[in-house]
């Protein structure tokens, strides 16, 4: 579809695009107002509510679906499957774009982005946030390099320098999946320092082996959502023989997944809180039956698996599920200091409802991110090895 | 006075008559802004019926813990906890992420949500007016309030002095020292006629709330280097077994050829 204005030819693109480019401005706006005027006039961010929706969509749920590029790196180079190389590059890819949509949306929410960097020299090592700073900064420089070939091959110039990182590819991919544990998991140790305030539903010692096998199941369902909606968009083959494998993993990743939720709770002693928590028991439930219970079910029939639209049907519901769980744990769950007689007004905000400025932020970035994906995968070889008839047998 | 070896408030709710003068006294010392205060009073108001209401005010501001959450919690050392008890704050390496408003069970530190990044947003919070203290004087908190709800010292002599006025009133006093021992000790330590919890302050354990996570921390290094190690010896494994695989299979086709041949 085109615009029906008559533009420049530069300027002709499509409607997808000019939406993006809206959604990109807008955020960039209302970056520029919560620059000039702070945090508050542009969101619902108070001393009661110090993290709310930036922080749990942009870096918890941002984190977490960046994960794909973690588990595809393992599976083709340490398990050495070769047949899962298609799925790899736009993996890394997505992953590399969704780190550094983490890293602007956290220079939006910091309250001095200009000092970063300061995470770099100033070490406090007791703090659960300076690990996964460092995680982050230099995963995304693996990440950096792990994709630098699919641009470096497109000149032939510079193949030798594609060459040589493919050469010492390996201490690079290993580097990447310890960053990725660390942080990944780390997500959920930032909770830790909460007992009085995270619910007890989600508050356990364990709650960063949580987070890490989630992030197994969230990297799975994110690589059958991306190649799905990319061989969709742009009209390519879609490699459902390796993606029904995924599938099938995914029960079993979600099954450890459960066993050790609702272990931790029993060892706990905690299982009781499921029926008499209220708004928490259903919450949890929702985010059990969602984003757990029905993917077992779902991806344990093959019908579903082999069928183009099951299979995208039961990643998205997955993702959403888990996606729930880490809004669970950083904000829905989450109880902050109750509103007491004569506090003063810089206390008396507690109800934290997330406001549209914010979540334009979000979104414009999320834009960006979708934007850059776009032209990088039109523009570069990210699909590689396509062959139409390879495509063409997928189907 | 005598010799301070860790500085700490103590605050008898008992005592607050809620006239705020310490609130007020607080931001001239300190030069902070008509609406913003390091200090509040939290409360449950007046309950009951005439004539039998109860009333119970509290002043809030930082706890100055022995294990500070805050500076477990920010990640560029932004805080830093005096062996004499204060906790003070440091802007210059801030970097606004506001972990520590998350990690501290009170609810202290506060943010400059109107502030852009010309101005600078910084955290705000209650330093034991280290300008007093180490002069001799009680904080400005402590020497105007006229009833002597709060008061400043030594913590074990506080901590002595606390039990024994509890011990001299026992129908009066909640049997019990708030901050003696929670989260592992605070250096504001408060006694009190209603449940603490009514004054809005958290139940704690007396371990620090910082405990696991820093535990956690602690295993992160080594945990790093194993698992490297772990898939490291993985990928060279299924590259081993890959390889001998391979030849095996390129040793048995000729073979067959040779069969073939037969």
């Amino acid at each position: 579809m085109k615009l029906n204005i008559t533009l420049p030819k530069f300027l002709r693109i499509g409607l997808f695009p000019a939406i993006l480019i809206v959604l990109m401005a807008i955020a960039a706006v209302v970056a520029l107002i919560r620059y000039t005027y702070g945090i508050g006039p542009i969101s619902d961010l108070s001393n009661s509510y110090p993290w709310g929706f930036w922080i749990s969509f942009d870096l918890f749920t941002g984190v977490a679906i960046g994960s794909g590029a973690f588990v595809m790196a393992a599976v083709v180079y340490i398990f050495e499957l070769k047949e899962f190389k298609p799925l790899l590059r736009p993996s890394v890819l997505t992953g590399f774009l969704g780190y550094i949509m983490v890293v602007i949306a956290l220079l939006v929410d910091l309250g001095h982005p200009e000092r970063i960097w300061y995470m770099m020299i100033h070490w406090n090592h007791t703090s659960v946030l300076l690990e996964i700073g460092i995680c982050v900064m230099s995963y995304l420089t693996v990440l950096a390099i792990e994709f630098a070939p699919v641009i470096l091959e497109n000149y032939p110039k510079l193949h030798n320098i594609a060459h040589l990182i493919h050469k010492f590819i390996m201490p690079f991919v290993i580097l990447g999946v310890v960053l990725s544990t660390l942080h990944q998991s780390s997500l959920g140790s930032l909770l830790l320092i909460q007992p009085a305030k995270l619910h007890p539903l989600w508050w356990t010692p364990i709650l960063p082996v949580m987070f890490f096998t989630s992030a197994i199941s969230v990297g799975l369902s994110m690589i059958i959502f991306e190649s799905s909606m990319s061989s969709r968009y742009f009209q390519r083959g879609l490699e459902i023989h390796l993606l029904e494998k995924l599938a099938k993993a995914l029960p079993i990743a979600l099954g450890v997944y459960l066993v050790l939720k609702f272990g931790e709770l029993a060892v706990a002693g905690e299982l009781g809180l499921l029926f008499t928590s209220g708004t928490m028991s259903v919450l949890f439930w929702a985010e059990i039956l969602i984003g757990v219970i029905f993917p077992i079910v779902w991806f344990s029939f093959k019908t579903n698996r082999v069928n183009p639209n099951r299979l995208l049907t039961g990643a998205v519901v997955t993702l959403l599920g888990l996606i729930l769980n880490r809004f669970n744990v950083s904000w829905f769950a989450v109880k902050h200091p109750d509103p007491l007689y004569y506090l003063p007004t810089f206390m008396s905000n507690v109800k934290y409802v997330p406001t549209l400025p914010e979540v334009a932020v979000s979104i414009g970035i999320f834009s960006a991110g979708i934007m850059a994906f776009g032209l990088l995968a039109k523009y570069f070889p990210v699909f590689e090895d396509e062959h139409p008839a390879a495509a063409h047998a997928g189907d | 006075m005598a010799e301070i070896k860790h500085h700490a408030y103590l605050f008898d709710a008992t005592r607050c008559i809620d006239c705020r003068a310490c609130m007020v006294a607080c931001s001239v010392e300190n030069n902070i802004p008509m609406d913003k205060t390091r200090i509040w009073v939290a409360g449950i108001g007046i309950k009951g019926e005439y004539p039998e209401l109860e009333r119970g005010t509290m002043v809030y501001h930082c706890m100055h813990c022995d294990h500070p959450d805050c500076m477990s919690a920010c990640p560029v050392g932004a805080y830093t906890k005096a062996e004499d008890g204060p906790v003070t704050y440091n802007p210059d390496v801030c970097i606004g992420c506001r972990y520590c408003m998350n990690a501290c069970p009170f609810g202290v530190p506060h943010f400059d949500y109107d502030k852009g990044i010309i101005d600078g947003a910084f955290i705000d919070k209650c330093t034991f007016c280290p300008q007093r203290i180490y002069n001799g004087e009680e904080p400005a908190c402590v020497q105007t309030c006229p009833t002597d709800a709060l008061e400043y010292g030594d913590r074990e002599e506080l901590i002595a002095k606390a039990h024994a006025r509890i011990a001299a009133h026992p129908d009066r006093y909640i049997d019990h020292v708030y901050g003696e021992k929670e989260n592992g000790g605070t250096s504001y330590l408060i006694i009190s006629h209603i449940p603490f919890s009514e004054l809005g302050l958290p139940t704690l354990p007396e371990t620090p709330v910082n405990e696991v996570s820093e535990k956690v921390m602690e295993m992160t290094i080594p945990f790093a280097l194993s698992w490297g190690a772990v898939l490291s010896g993985v990928a060279a494994g299924v590259h081993m077994y890959n390889k001998n695989k391979e030849e095996k299979e390129g040793e048995a086709k000729p073979e067959k050829k040779a069969e073939v041949e037969k």
